[in-house]
């Protein structure tokens, strides 16, 4: 077992050093809201669409994905205005 | 039950006079969710044919948003089991935000330990109508825990990790002095303590790619589990489990590819137990407490498929299996196929038509296991 935990480990932490870059952090950095939605809200359950609430209850949901779906706070930020702008 | 009844209706009340104020929203923001299903099942168990239709559950969920960083959630399960209504209260918590990168929660959570009851147990995110083996009752996995957690979110050069620290009550062991045929297994819903230790848990969530497509993690969880002043006063329990997800658009197959999939493993320090023989005398014995489960879930939805009807269809197959200790008096080798054909009516509600296929051996009744099951279910998010 604990060999699988030490590559596992060692697995993780290269990944992390090969997918290092500074225009990949550029490129998350510069993802509009609706790109982002696109790609986060189907990873658990189907996407809802921006009609599916009205402000308030976007800001509601907006708290718990953020938290239930760890998302990052500048995602969740960015999602969830762009959910709001076309409702 | 009319208890329950009466804040609830109270609680829908006081929620429609908030949502009535919509134009001039109040500082308290409060929202009803939650889901519920209704099933039509066929089971032929070693030959013997049995039929039903289930009243499923309904579980519905409150969320009051405070300000902009304190929120309350909690959800209850209401299900009827063997001609009985059953009451759950699945969760029940408070969370502020601290910062960017960190909320703390304290109550009664859905812990991260893989993804599958945190994420994706809700009867409208469940692309099956079952759950894989080595879940929820007699399961292997805890699903909840009442005590406190940090968690949040954070990017490093493009690529996405999520933590989840916490602290809980934690399990208990089972030593059989009741139930002697359940001897050595953990039972994990413990809303008081049975001793002074508490379990310490977390997980690792680690998103490579920067379109957010596949995640991979990895869970633990620590605890003393037997009674204080009890022989089993020392025992630990370690449980680990892998996550695994990966759910993308892909052009050339017309649709969304979804894999899920999560393995547990749960060992337990080895303790004596006592085994009662029919004719009184009692009898010592141990064994290696060593549980493990896995499933993996594949789903193809066509969603750029021409016809309406194509799109909104979804195939799942899940391969699940589930190995408890030889030598309990629980033993068991379970595998466990399931196929699976989805409508979707809307995006939280589908008709779900399963075939599942059950085998092995041990479980409750001991034997032969060999069961075949057509589900019908209408799943539905509120
Ligand atoms: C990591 C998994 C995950 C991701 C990613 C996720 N959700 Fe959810 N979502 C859930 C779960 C689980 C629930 C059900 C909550 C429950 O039953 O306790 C849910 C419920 C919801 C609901 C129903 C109302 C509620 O708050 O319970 C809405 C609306 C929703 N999600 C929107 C979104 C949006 C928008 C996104 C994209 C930012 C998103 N979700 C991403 C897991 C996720």
């Amino acid at each position: 077992m604990k060999t699988i935990t030490a590559i596992a480990i060692i697995g993780l932490i290269g990944l992390a050093s090969v997918s290092c870059s500074p225009e990949r952090a550029a490129l998350v950095e510069g993802k509009p809201g609706v790109q982002l939605w696109g790609e986060n809200c189907m990873r658990c359950h189907n996407t809802p669409s921006p009609a599916d609430f009205n402000d308030t209850e976007w800001s509601t949901v907006e708290m718990h994905m953020r938290v239930r779906a760890n998302l990052t706070a500048k995602e969740s930020e960015k999602i969830f205005e762009f959910l709001r702008s076309a409702n | 039950m009319k208890k329950i009844i009466l804040p609830l209706l109270i609680i829908v009340f006081v929620g429609n006079l908030y949502a009535q104020q919509d134009s001039k929203p109040s500082k308290t923001q409060f929202m009803i969710r939650g889901y519920g299903s209704a099933s039509f099942t066929l089971l032929n168990d070693e030959g013997e044919k049995e039929s039903s239709f289930n009243t499923g559950n309904f579980a519905p969920i409150f969320l009051f948003k405070l300000s902009d960083k304190l929120m309350f959630e909690t959800e209850m399960e209401f299900a009827y089991e063997n001609g009985e209504l059953e009451t759950v209260l699945e969760y029940a918590n408070v969370m502020y935000t601290l910062n960017d990168y960190m909320t703390i929660r304290a109550g009664k959570f859905l812990l991260p330990y893989g993804t599958f009851m945190e994420r994706l147990h809700p009867s409208w995110i469940n692309k099956l109508s079952s759950t894989p083996l080595g879940f929820g009752h007699d399961g292997i996995a805890p699903s909840s825990g009442v005590g406190v957690e940090l968690r949040g979110a954070f990017n490093v050069s493009g690529s996405k990790f999520n933590y989840s620290l916490y602290s809980t009550n934690g399990p208990t062991l089972n030593d059989g002095s009741d139930e002697p045929e359940e001897a050595g297994i953990l039972h994990f819903n413990n809303f008081e303590d049975n001793n002074n230790n508490k379990s310490f848990g977390g997980r690792i969530g680690f998103l490579p790619f920067t379109d957010s497509s596949t995640e991979v993690g990895f869970s633990f969880l620590n605890a003393k589990v037997g009674d204080t002043d009890s022989t089993y006063e020392d025992i630990t329990a370690s449980l680990i489990a892998y996550d695994f997800s990966f759910i993308k658009k892909i052009n050339p197959l017309g649709g969304i590819i979804d894999i899920k999939a999560q393995y547990n493993k749960s060992i337990v320090d080895d303790a004596s137990y006592i085994e009662v023989h029919d004719d009184g005398d009692e009898e010592e014995y141990t064994f290696a407490n060593t549980s493990d489960s896995f499933y993996a879930q594949l789903s193809y939805r066509p969603t750029m498929s021409e016809s309406k009807f194509f799109k909104n269809l979804e195939f799942v197959g899940r391969v699940s299996e589930l190995n408890t200790p030889e030598g309990a008096e629980w033993e068991s080798n379970i595998n466990q196929k399931t196929f699976g054909l989805n409508y979707w009516l809307s995006w939280r509600s589908a008709i779900k038509v399963n075939y599942q296929i059950t085998d092995g051996e041990g479980g409750h009744g001991g034997g032969l296991i060999d069961k075949k099951l057509f589900t019908i279910q209408w799943a539905f998010g509120l």
